[in-house]
């Protein structure tokens, strides 16, 4: 909506620019590092991103609906916490401990859901809240912040991040099956499609009789409880549970989103476009690993990418 | 006149040339080598249909978009350029036919938006700005406002003289563009409207009215354009009241026999013995009191009345969209409950006023708008399936004549009246009963008018009940079987059509009239 156009055949190519600084990452990192293209490596990069994926999915749900959530690593770290006491407490076989993670964090997504749609508060200070009271609960729970561990964890829990299915990563498969499920849910189902109207529109989706109220509830606790899958694969990974864990997740998760968003051509937050951004943080910082660079860079290049994101997103814009 | 606009004597009104301008969207030529010649200090009017590219054609004025092709001429001299800045700086202000104003804002910020004015240090002067805002509008535009009410809290009227108001308050405009300026407003606010356009002309600054009201038209305009699928077809001098039939036969490309459609039957005196949908004694505690009708089915049922009297609250009273407070609304002799969600299950469904904020989701397709209210129909188990909701958005469409007829466009950028069909198609797909229209017709040209009215007597004459809450008294008249009246808040009288005027009408709406009625 500018006078000045850009020329037209910038627009594709800054719609499809992420994917070729994609592609050019990895080039650049299988020159620099040739450890990098090792199948091992690839299969670590994917294995290392599986949680984050989990988290953004959920994350890509609550924006789409025109929420945000700060209290997603609670929600993952209360899946832990569940599962972990079902284990240990309790003896539960593993699916049982499964069970109990989701419920434990649709606890949190319910919370959240009371606040927003119950009393009215914005999601943004709503799930700050939450985030407050959930970290403060469980350093009152581990007495000040201490990991609980569970070594003699049984074998079938153990296996939902050792294990694997054909050769694949237990995690990778449980990411795989979120993703796909994330996928039908928000761009084929009319759930997904009323979540996209609310996150648009919330006043015109009302007006077409869409129970915005009810959606909005729940979108916050499915996002909560498949959080709590990646809580699970954190406790089965490391055979504890570590108080505020889950917290390091969020802003790669909301930065991953909106990566992703950027490459629709409304740039709304969508499926396919955060497995693209989750990918892209992971493939940083496994080849800034790989090339022995200072960790403490990835931030920064992280930050640098969801800018340039964002940037070539509005460049694109104008080009109409 | 006070302050202001004193200044805008200074500027003399602008001569504007606009020729062979082109403009191509995506699949859309919305210009196709259209002239638009405006001459100093007359009032021109712009008509056309929906999607004829009057607003690009504005837009291209105010430096929105640029021009593919053509050249513009300011008081004889080539425009180089055409961006927003440049158009500014010659005096070009445009009202555009979308509001934009941010809903937490004030009114004086509103106004003063980007032309803030300064202390003597450099801070904003609050107390000054709030003045001269609440000035213009009070003198100028003939509306008093409170500088510190929020725009949230105003209705689209109030709005819309907002925005003229930021337009104009810097006194320096040479050529304002109103862009269907009186859709959201009724026939008193107009009014004030008009003395201001007349006072504008009489500084002599030029002006370019769109508008799909021909009546207005021919009042206030000195000569008129007409464009037709992207081009100019036809430029009239002197434009009076004899004159509308020819500007209609140039605007739609044939003749239009009769606007309104006679009803297959007339239900008016049957009503009592099967109301369809009784309201009894609804109130909200504030805008409205004690409304009490009931309505037959087959029934077209007019609401009419001023800004403030309580006619939009009322409509969105009966949707649920703020319950009212006191009273019950039945259907078939069995109270309901007031909500949204509960109306369209049960077939009660609403086409609002602000067709852009509530009645579409813009950045969704015509498709996604037009199913978004039965979607569990173009699906199995809870999934979509593409095929079956295009084909029936597809039928619709053709059905409402909506144009272009692809129905994966973004519904936001349908022109406007197009884009009142895709709401109205979307209650047609849900196989709505009870109708509620608030202003249907807003930004309608009249060919598609025709046909919406057509659509609405058929449906009355399927069975269905409707609703109509207007503005605009001729349309009432032309289409409902009877009309209530509110003034202040109170339903005065019910109406039966063949009995009244549209004077009558719009005198029974005013108070004077409401008084003489009370007493
Ligand atoms: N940004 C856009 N992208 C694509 N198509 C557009 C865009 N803006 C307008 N159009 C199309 O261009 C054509 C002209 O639209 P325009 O808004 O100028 O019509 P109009 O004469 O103002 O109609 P109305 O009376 O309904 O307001 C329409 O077919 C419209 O759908
Ligand atoms: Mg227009």
């Amino acid at each position: 909506m500018t006078a000045f156009a850009l020329p037209r055949f910038v627009a594709p190519l800054l719609r499809h620019s992420l994917i070729l600084i994609l592609i050019a990452l990895l080039v650049f990192f299988s020159i620099q590092a040739p450890a990098f293209t090792a199948p091992t490596n690839l299969l670590t990069i994917l294995e290392s991103s599986a949680v984050l994926l989990i988290v953004a999915l959920a994350m890509t749900l609550i924006i789409a609906s025109g929420g945000i959530d700060l209290s997603v690593g609670v929600a993952i770290d209360f899946g832990a916490v569940f599962a972990l006491i079902a284990l240990k407490d309790f003896g539960a076989p593993w699916y049982v401990a499964i069970f109990a993670a989701l419920a434990g964090a649709a606890l949190v997504g319910a919370f959240n859901a009371l606040l927003i749609v119950g009393l009215g508060i914005r999601p943004f200070l709503a799930t700050l809240g939450t985030f407050f009271i959930g970290s403060s609960i469980q350093r009152i729970y581990t007495d000040g912040g201490g990991p609980i561990a569970f070594r003699r964890m049984e074998q079938g829990f153990r296996d939902l991040a050792a294990g694997n299915i054909a050769g694949i990563p237990m995690e990778i498969v449980i990411a795989a099956v979120v993703l796909v499920g994330y996928y039908l849910l928000l761009e084929r189902t009319n759930f997904g499609q009323r979540v996209h109207a609310i996150g648009l529109q919330p006043r015109a989706a009302r007006v077409a009789g869409i129970r915005v109220g009810r959606h909005v509830a729940v979108v916050f606790i499915l996002a909560a409880a498949s959080c709590a899958l990646g809580g699970v694969i954190l406790a089965a990974t490391l055979r504890q549970f570590t108080p505020l864990a889950g917290q390091s997740y969020l802003l790669d998760a909301i930065a991953a989103t909106f990566i992703g968003a950027s490459i629709h051509p409304r740039l709304r937050p969508n499926v396919p476009g955060t497995l693209l951004g989750v990918l892209f943080l992971g493939v940083v910082a496994n080849g800034l690993n790989l090339l022995g660079l200072d960790f403490n860079l990835k931030s920064a290049l992280s930050g640098l990418i969801l800018v340039g994101a964002l940037a070539l997103a509005g460049l694109r814009g104008r080009a109409g | 006149m006070p302050l202001p606009l004193a200044a805008a004597s200074l500027a003399p009104g602008l001569t504007l040339a606009m020729t062979g301008i082109v403009k191509t969207f995506p699949g859309v030529r919305a210009l196709d080598a259209a002239d638009l010649d405006i001459r100093a200090g007359e009032i021109h009017g712009l008509v056309g249909e929906n999607g004829a590219g009057k607003s690009t054609i504005i837009k291209i004025l105010g430096g929105v978009y640029a021009r593919d092709a053509g050249d513009i001429l300011a008081n004889g001299e080539v425009l180089a350029g055409g961006a927003a800045a440049d158009m500014h700086a010659i005096g070009i202000r445009i009202i555009h036919q979308e509001l934009n104003l941010v809903d937490h804002f004030t009114v004086a910020e509103s106004v003063f938006l980007g032309q803030e004015r300064t202390d003597r240090f450099g801070g904003l002067a609050k107390r000054r700005m709030r003045r001269e805002a609440e000035a213009f509008l009070r003198d100028v535009l003939e509306c008093p406002l409170d500088g510190q009410t929020l725009i949230r809290d105003l209705g689209i009227a109030e709005r819309k003289l907002v925005q003229i108001a930021a337009a104009l308050i810097d006194g320096k405009a040479r050529l304002v563009v109103f862009d269907e300026p009186t859709a959201p407003l009724a026939a008193a606010e107009t009014g004030r409207l008009f003395n201001a356009i007349r006072n504008l002309k009489a500084r002599g600054v030029s002006i370019l009215y769109v508008s799909h009201y021909l009546g207005e038209i021919v009042d206030i305009c000195d000569r008129v354009t007409v464009f037709r699928n992207g081009r100019h077809v036809a430029v009239l001098d002197a434009p009076n009241p004899t004159r509308t039939d020819e500007i209609i036969t140039w605007m739609i490309g044939r003749q239009l026999d009769d606007l309104y459609p006679a009803a297959a039957v007339r239900t008016a005196d049957g009503i009592e013995a099967e109301p369809s949908f009784a309201v009894e004694r609804l109130g909200d505690g504030r805008s409205f009191a004690d409304v009490s009708f009931s309505l037959a089915k087959g029934e077209i049922f007019g609401i009419a009345g001023l800004i403030g009297s309580g006619r939009d609250e009322l409509v969105d009273g009966l949707y649920g969209l703020r319950p009212p407070a006191t009273g019950r609304v039945t259907r078939a002799g069995r109270p309901i409950r007031l909500d949204p969600a509960l109306a369209v299950q049960s077939g009660l469904v609403l086409v609002p006023r602000d067709r852009r904020r509530d009645g579409l989701v813009l950045d969704l397709a015509v498709t996604d708008n037009i199913n978004l209210a039965s979607l569990d129909e173009v699906s199995t188990a809870g999934f979509r399936r593409e095929r079956r909701a295009n084909a029936r958005a597809t039928r619709l469409a053709d059905l409402l004549d909506i144009r272009p007829r692809s129905v994966g466009t973004r519904a936001g950028l349908l022109s406007g009246g197009n884009q009142q069909k895709v709401v109205l198609g979307r209650w047609l797909a849900a196989e709505a009963e009870i109708f509620l229209l608030d202003e249907p017709t807003i930004g309608v040209d009249i060919g598609a008018r025709a046909e919406i009215y057509r659509l609405v007597r058929e449906l009355a004459d399927g069975g269905a009940t409707v609703i109509v809450s207007s503005g605009d008294a001729a349309e009432l008249i032309g289409l409902c079987d009877r009309i209530a009246v509110l003034v202040r808040g109170k339903l005065v009288e019910i109406v039966r059509c063949g009995e009244i005027s549209v004077d009558g009408l719009i005198a029974r709406t005013t108070d004077a009239a409401g008084q003489r009625v009370a007493s």
